[in-house]
């Protein structure tokens, strides 16, 4: 019988289920949901492939009434973790009123514990992850990249200073596979003047990848490492743009290891508080944009309006919303280790997407993740959509002058 | 790999069948976890007419049963097989609208869309199915709805069960046929419009069936403008509260259409439980409240035929213990969040994990005259009273009504049952004991329409229907099926 220690932990969670299913396509339009789990139309779509499906098999595991499999485990990572399944389960969506259960189920931590059981027998992560977790383990990325590459792009001439109160934390992906992205930050931080340092060659891998498909030794052995470095040097505020980066180290990192010596925000948030404080005045735009709001930033961490109020405050700039957003926002896709695992199925949720921001008619679909850019423009250019993916770094960056 | 699944694999695609025991293993229940789990052998999703017929022929040749099931939202063991194996045949992919008639006012679907989804639509055009489905109707879908004569999830009062509003079904019997019934038995009718007609109401037979004597595949409804105008608001209401709910009630509807579109009463017993039962509770501005409530919301074309049926209603209200509670959410007003935020399909869900993680609610609800809503309240306090030794001793059950409410003419779901624990020890005594108030419950002449195992099994267990009666249903079923092939065990069947 499998140990399922990970999963036993949070029976509470497997057993507040009630089962009745809203996780899978609950539609309720007085508070602008419409439908839940991206991956369930894109799937055979049997209950596994959605949350009460994974739960009920939870209780199975646990019960012993079900062994782990492989093909258990290939399901198990056909899910991009987003949450929309938990804004959905039995969520009153008003103040006045708390439905009990959605006190009691953390969708996307318990199904990370169902992952994390699954490495431990030996069942995932699923092949292309173990060939990322090898590469980090040498070179502390994912992208099979040399760890000193890591600051090419940076460009020339400039350096970057290895201390200040505040520390960037640059993440992977934008380093190595979208450096127009941290050019773009660069460039705002410059022109707010604000005083910030990054710390490679410490900055490792933040283990988002690994938290999230259950490799959790490896997500471990990356968070103390960047833990210890950021509190070598000093740094009293950590920015993060990379959404997965924030998220993990803002909620991963305090949940295994407790409370951070450092503040951790998120670049949109830096980015709002310096507009309001005159800091950044960006010429007009003249662009009509749609938001797309990140997983990580969103439903995981709570941060819908900063990229809002940023958009707002630029000149020309005018917001047409999707019909799914904030908290009952379509995922992008590329999450839970999708992109990596499953990239076909990504690309094919990212396309939903796109379909809907295109009923808006706006230009651009603008969000604030690396990793939700790179997926969109996948999908784009699949459909052959004139809709631009930017991230909001980049459309702030080139209207600063 | 087996005939059987090389032939279902023939008939809907293989990658829409599955024998996977992971798979399998997340269809053993519904909503019942008091319940055993019986895992199908196999599950298949068809996604046409034609695929579930083939799928229904392939179990008669191979003499094996199967289960329809939507969204598997049943809380008797309606959608799950009764015994081990056979086919599960999930319903969700068929979820299309076929067609949105404004000339007859009518909506046909595919029967695996969900009551939300096809409001969501409907909704689009300023239209929508009146009653709304069950409270689960973020989940439940058309089919089940029907299979079970919902109601619960929003129109209730106004509109009735959502049978009622049922022009016509394209159904799949158990050898394997389909049948257009309604105004489209005709091959000469131009489209779907009328329910009664061209002899016997064949439509009739396949509502509330729970799966046992055709699979539903298609299903014409007729649908509604959405008014204009509407109230919700909400009271504290005196004791006895039953019989002052049960007076205002008829009181309505002896004054005939007044656009009542939902009302419900909850006692006093369960407005303090929701405060007792947990740290939070779950509706706050109900926070030290003492008295049972009561709540409606109201429709109306014309803001003077609003206000003209308010005052009548309110009138009635008071006159039976009434006090308003103010008029937003956040004074209480319970009825502006069912109306105004649809949360009338999360009803129940203050409810469920009620007593925290592992508790599951036993359902007895059930339909009951208006005048007798009282009645049958005491006997349920009664049953309590001969039961509390046994219910304590079980980790401490709960029973009672949680809520009523008005649907139908002078019809009244009582929502009354138990709330136990999911957990090995206590789940036979659990059984034993959702038995025996059911079997109490129809003895005392509650009407149930969510029959599933529990409620179909209870009615022949306590002699309910007459000998002929049954004997008539056992020769309908016999005759349709003569392999047991559908929902084999539901009445005995």
């Amino acid at each position: 019988m499998a140990k399922m220690e990970n999963t036993k932990k949070l029976s509470d969670m497997v057993y507040a289920c009630s089962g009745i299913g809203d996780c899978r396509i609950a539609y309720r339009w007085a508070v602008g949901r419409y439908g839940v789990c991206p991956v369930l139309e894109h799937s055979p779509q049997f209950d596994p492939f959605y949350a009460r499906g994974k739960i009920r098999i939870a209780k199975g595991l646990i019960e012993g009434e079900l062994e782990p499999s492989e093909e258990l485990a290939k399901v198990l990572y056909q899910c991009t973790t987003c949450g929309n399944c938990h804004s959905a389960c039995h969520q009153s969506m008003c103040e006045y009123i708390e439905l009990p259960i959605s006190r009691f189920i953390d969708h996307t931590k318990l199904f990370e514990a169902m992952r994390a059981d699954m490495v431990e027998e030996g069942l995932g992560p699923m092949p292309r992850h173990k060939e990322l977790m090898e590469w980090t383990k040498k070179e502390h990325n994912p992208y099979m990249e040399k760890h000193e590459d890591r600051i090419k792009w940076i460009p020339e001439g400039k350096t970057i200073p290895q201390k200040a109160d505040m520390v960037w934390f640059m993440g992977c992906t934008e380093p190595y596979r979208q450096p127009e992205l941290a050019q773009a930050f660069l460039k705002i931080l410059e022109a707010a003047g604000v005083e910030f340092a990054i710390i490679h060659p410490e900055e490792w891998c933040c283990g988002s990848i690994f938290f999230r498909t259950g490799v959790w030794g490896l997500a471990e052995e990356l968070a103390k490492h960047n833990i210890e470095a950021l509190k070598a040097s000093g740094a009293k505020r950590v920015v993060i743009h990379c959404a997965g980066c924030y998220r993990t180290i803002a909620k991963d990192y305090p949940e295994h290891f407790g409370e951070l010596p450092f503040q951790v925000v998120n670049a949109v948030e830096l980015i709002r508080d310096l507009m309001k404080e005159g800091k950044l005045k960006p010429s007009e735009a003249n662009v009509k944009v749609t938001y797309h709001d990140p997983c990580h930033l969103g439903r995981h961490m709570g941060i819908y309006d900063a990229p809002r109020e940023i958009l707002e405050m630029m000149p020309g700039v005018e917001l047409v919303e999707m019909r799914r957003i904030r908290d009952a926002a379509w995922c992008c896709g590329a999450g839970g280790g999708v992109k990596s695992g499953f990239p076909d199925l990504a690309v094919e949720i990212a396309k939903d997407r796109i379909k809907e921001a295109e009923e808006t008619e706006a230009e651009l679909i603008v969000t604030a993740c690396p990793f939700c850019v790179r997926n969109l423009k996948d999908a784009s250019e699949a459909l052959n959509s004139k809709l631009k993916v930017v991230d909001i770094v980049e459309l702030l960056a080139e209207n600063l002058g | 790999m087996s005939s059987v699944l090389r032939a279902l694999e023939d008939a809907v695609g293989s990658e829409y069948v599955s024998d996977e025991d992971f798979v399998t293993y997340a269809y053993a229940r519904g909503m019942d976890a008091a319940l055993p789990a019986n895992p199908p052998e196999y599950v298949v999703k068809p996604g046409t007419t034609e695929e579930v017929a083939e799928v229904v022929r392939i179990a008669n040749r191979f003499k094996i049963p199967i289960v329809p099931r939507g969204g598997g939202c049943c809380l008797t063991g309606g959608s799950k097989p009764i015994e081990k194996g056979g086919i599960l045949l999930d319903t969700t992919r068929m979820h299309r609208i076929i067609n949105i008639d404004e000339n007859t006012l009518t909506v046909t679907v595919e029967c695996g869309i969900t009551w939300a989804e096809l409001n969501s639509k409907l909704n689009e055009l300023g239209y929508y199915t009146g009653n709304l489905g069950p409270g689960s109707g973020m989940s439940a879908v058309v089919g089940g709805g029907l299979s079970h004569h919902s109601v619960g999830g929003g129109g209730g009062a106004k509109y009735g069960t959502c049978s009622e509003h049922c022009v016509a079904l394209e159904v799949v019997l158990p050898n394997g046929n389909t049948i257009n019934t309604g105004s489209n038995a005709s091959v000469y009718t131009k489209e779907p419009f009328c329910r009664f007609g061209f002899g016997p109401d064949l439509t009739g037979l396949f509502l509330g069936d729970n799966g046992l004597l055709g699979i539903k595949t298609k299903a014409t409804l007729e649908i509604f403008p959405r008014p204009k105008y509407h109230a919700a608001k909400t009271f504290t209401i005196e004791e006895p509260s039953a019989e002052n709910a049960a007076k205002i009630w008829l009181a309505w509807r002896k004054r005939g259409d007044l656009g009542i579109y939902d009302s419900q009463w909850w006692p006093l017993i369960m407005v303090l439980g929701l405060q007792l039962l947990l740290d939070v509770p779950p509706i706050k501005p109900w926070v030290g409240l003492q008295k049972a409530v009561f709540w409606y919301t109201m429709e109306a074309e014309t803001e003077e035929q609003l206000e003209a049926n308010m005052k009548i209603v309110d009138q009635i209200c008071k006159e039976h213990g009434c006090e308003e509670m103010g008029p937003e959410i956040k004074d209480g007003n319970i009825a502006k969040w069912h109306y105004e935020e649809q949360g009338h399909w999360l009803n129940w869900h203050s409810l469920w994990g009620g007593m925290g993680p592992g508790s599951v609610p036993l359902t007895t609800e059930h339909h009951i005259a208006i005048h007798r809503v009282p009645y049958i309240s005491q006997k349920l306090d009664e049953w309590e009273a001969a039961h509390r030794a046994e219910l304590d001793a079980n980790g401490g059950m709960q029973t009672g009504i949680s809520t009523a409410i008005l649907c139908g003419h002078t019809t009244v779901e009582v929502d009354s049952g138990l709330i136990g624990w999911d957990k090995p020890e206590y789940r036979e005594k659990n059984l034993e004991l959702w038995k025996s108030q059911i079997e109490m419950l129809l003895r005392e002449g509650a009407m149930p329409y969510m029959v599933g195992e529990m409620y179909s099994k209870g009615l022949i267990d306590t002699e309910a229907f007459s000998g002929t009666y049954y004997e008539f249903l056992k020769n309908v079923k016999q005759a349709l099926d003569p392999n047991r092939i559908l929902s084999p065990g539901k009445f005995y069947l």
